[in-house]
């Protein structure tokens, strides 16, 4: 197994827009009115090419996620995306993380779409569930207070769809449904993979001890990430076991360039505006009345006054850089603070590795990729240099004669009643004349047509 | 099973200014807060979203002329909020059961801002149990054309703002920057509003349900309200059966910490009219 597992995290950020001096803020309130389909449609398509290309330059699994009304992340459906990328890729995973399942009117939607995805992609899909963040709330018609409460209903409800024989009966608080009986049913057993993004409350890292989900953690300094880790690990030892390393990542955006100047220079201004620009949100937006539980907002509210932790827009440069909120320089450098970092924080993987930071270029972007692929990744690689999902067999066969020889015929071969025939006619061989007896439906065309006068 | 399952308990806060120690009395398994004072007519009275825990200046005019009794809500001041309090349904039959154990069957009702949403559906589920209803610079209708602000949306500072056209008065209500337990205190119970209040901020049936209204109504409004839009409280008005609407001059949404002795003296007059 690898050192370290690399994922190229996109948010499909859309930057031409005002100045952030102008306004308060880039989420829920700044019109949509700037949005000009047209560079839209360039952006997008660029992003997915990039998406595309991690698997040609060997990263872990391309991941995308869900935002709503705001310039930051311009992905209101992943689930949409996805279904492009694992047709334009063949082995890479690719993870939604993840869908936002308390915004939802009818969280079997989203059990039904990740099926069918994992089944179309042959169990590539890592599924992973969030909450949303504050700001999103106020686009929504559901009260932030019901937030925690609606996740973990409809997070119930998605596990036992995926995993018991339906129909049964779903008697919730916020969805009743008389059937729950979702087809296609996922590819991965029990179901696929699930990841679920924190920012460190300990109810959420008690929740994914419980059920042994993998942590993603989002933007913070790495004192940060470190404490939060080790509770987690804790957690998971209260629970009865010792978690494994890949239940660690971190989200540490990442640029490389030539020399530790020239990756500065091309990054700066781009991962400024990341968290200047595109998490400008003041306060009250971030923290809506109920979305945190009172304990949690007092934890927080605590370490804010402290000036232990800080609003993402109120970090500078220099800040992001000290407390390794990101990871820039040659790839000595990154390779260094890499592993460093890991080994400091305990993190088998990181997220945000050479993505699309803001308003940077493609070319930038497809730059960073490759150095760090070349220059970095074989480092934290065995000899190989593979990612390792591509030494372990995939889940689905890659030719129909492999997916005969493995799975021969289907438990239930497609039989039914055909008018005038007895027996039940096996469709595989329906069309054969010792089955079918053409002359039998000749005689019945012939029947069916009026007789002339 | 109880009706309160889990409540989250915190030390509450006792701001420095009026305030006075509630009673409690244990209702459906919740003990409410409440404070009362004075003699006469029963008058009930249902708190906005904040300035709880505390006897205010309105309230200690009240009680000279009428026996003023001021529960807390779920999430509010001294009462917890039960994890399974969800709606003004469940607030409506708490304080039914409440008002009852106190002997309180028949009670003039007020209610401020989002209180005075609360009030118009107490009235509209017991009707007859309302000699009076007074709503103060109300929420709960939909204005169409103009929905106003979103109080959720705002900082504290334009909150505030917002909330007080008088500035002196404002000043004199300005929550402590540096009262770290008051601030969560704050949140809890914003967050106790959110729960009531967040989606939809209306409820359509309100208009049909407050048909059946016999008592007489009053609907004070502000001279000019920067929270809530005006034609709310004159929505109220029009919808409301034997209403009517008064205006306190020189107020914003804020009209009892604002203009208590103006305000005081058209409640006392409207109850001793409808009693």
């Amino acid at each position: 197994m690898n050192k370290l597992r690399f994922y190229f995290f996109h948010l499909m950020p859309y930057p031409y827009i005002p100045p952030e001096t102008e306004y308060d803020s880039t989420w829920v309130t700044l019109s949509n009115k700037y949005y000009d389909p047209q560079r839209g449609r360039v952006l997008y398509n660029e992003y997915i090419d990039q998406l595309c290309a991690a698997e040609k330059f060997g990263f872990d699994a391309a991941i995308v996620n869900e935002h709503h009304a705001n310039y930051y992340g311009t992905m209101p459906s992943p689930n949409i995306i996805t279904a492009m990328l694992i047709q334009r890729t063949s082995r890479m995973p690719v993870g939604m993380i993840g869908n936002a399942i308390p915004l939802h009117g009818n969280p079997l939607r989203v059990a039904e779409e990740v099926a069918m995805l994992d089944v179309i992609s042959g169990g590539r899909i890592i599924s992973g569930f969030v909450r949303g963040i504050g700001p999103e709330y106020f686009n929504n018609g559901v009260a932030p207070a019901d937030s925690v409460a609606r996740f973990d209903e409809a997070h119930d409800l998605i596990i036992k769809a995926w995993t018991e024989d339906g129909p049964f009966t779903w008697q919730g608080e916020y969805f009743y449904i008389p059937n729950v009986n979702p087809i296609p049913r996922p590819m991965q057993q029990p179901h696929p993979p699930i990841w679920i993004p924190g920012q460190g409350s300990l109810e959420t890292l008690r929740f994914i001890a419980e059920h042994k989900y993998t942590y993603m953690m989002i933007y913070a300094p790495q004192w940060f990430t470190k404490a939060v880790f080790s509770g987690l690990r804790d957690e998971c030892l209260r629970c009865g076991y010792e978690a494994p390393l890949s239940m660690f990542n971190a989200a540490v955006p990442t640029y490389v360039a030539e020399t530790d100047e020239q990756a500065h220079r091309e990054a700066k201004a781009h991962l400024s505006w990341l968290f200047n620009t595109g998490l400008k949100i003041p306060q009250q937006l971030f923290f809506p009345p109920g979305y945190m539980t009172v304990k949690s907002f007092r934890n927080f509210a605590g370490a804010y006054l402290k000036g232990k932790v800080k609003n993402p827009c109120e970090l500078t440069y220099d800040d992001m850089i000290k407390h390794r909120y990101i990871i820039v320089g040659s790839p000595e450098t990154v390779k260094n603070s890499m592993g460093e970092y890991c080994e400091d924080v305990v993190a088998g993987g990181i997220l945000n590795v050479g993505s699309a930071f803001g308003p940077m270029p493609n070319w930038m972007v497809m730059k960073n990729m490759q150095i760090f692929a070349e220059e970095v990744m074989p480092e934290f690689r065995e000899a190989d240099g593979k990612p390792d999902y591509l030494r372990e067999e995939p889940l689905a066969p890659v030719t129909y004669a492999e997916g005969a020889a493995r799975f021969g015929e289907p438990e239930e071969s497609a039989r039914s009643k055909v008018t005038g025939i007895d027996d039940l006619i096996e469709h595989r061989t329906a069309h054969v004349p010792e089955v079918i007896d053409a002359s039998q439906i000749d005689k019945a065309v012939h029947d069916s047509k009026p007789s002339r006068s | 099973m109880s009706y309160v399952d889990v409540i989250d308990k915190t030390e509450i806060p006792k701001p420095d200014k009026y305030y006075t120690e509630p009673s409690f009395e244990e209702t459906l398994g919740l003990r409410i807060a409440y404070r009362r004072e004075g003699s006469g007519e029963a008058v009930v009275f249902l708190h906005g979203a904040g300035y709880t825990r505390r006897w205010l200046p309105m309230y200690q005019m009240m009680a000279k002329g009428v026996d003023f009794v001021a529960p807390e809500a779920p999430g509010f001041g001294e009462t917890p909020l039960p994890t399974s309090f969800r709606d003004f349904g469940d607030l409506v039959i708490l304080y039914d059961q409440f008002l009852q154990q106190l002997g309180l069957q028949e009670i003039h009702l007020i209610g401020y801002s989002m209180g005075g949403w609360a009030a118009a559906e107490f009235a509209s589920y017991y009707p007859n149990r309302v000699k009076s209803l007074t709503l103060i610079t109300p929420i709960g209708l939909r204005l169409e054309e103009n929905p106003g602000v979103d109080l959720f949306q705002l900082s504290p500072p334009e909150l505030m703002d917002r909330l007080f056209n008088d500035k002196a008065v404002m000043e004199e209500y300005m929550p402590d920057p540096d009262n770290f337990d008051e601030g969560i205190h704050l949140y809890a119970e914003f967050s106790a509003a959110a729960r009531l209040i967040w989606a939809p901020r209306y409820n359509l049936a309100l208009e049909r349900r407050l048909q059946r209204l016999t008592c007489p109504s009053l609907v004070v409004r502000a001279e000019d309200d920067r929270l809530v839009p005006n034609e709310m409280a004159e929505k109220f008005a029009d919808v409301l059966p034997a209403s009517r609407l008064e205006m306190i001059p020189e107020t914003g949404h804020e009209i009892c910490l604002e203009r208590p002795e103006q305000l005081t003296n058209v409640l006392l007059r409207f109850i001793k009219e409808a009693s």
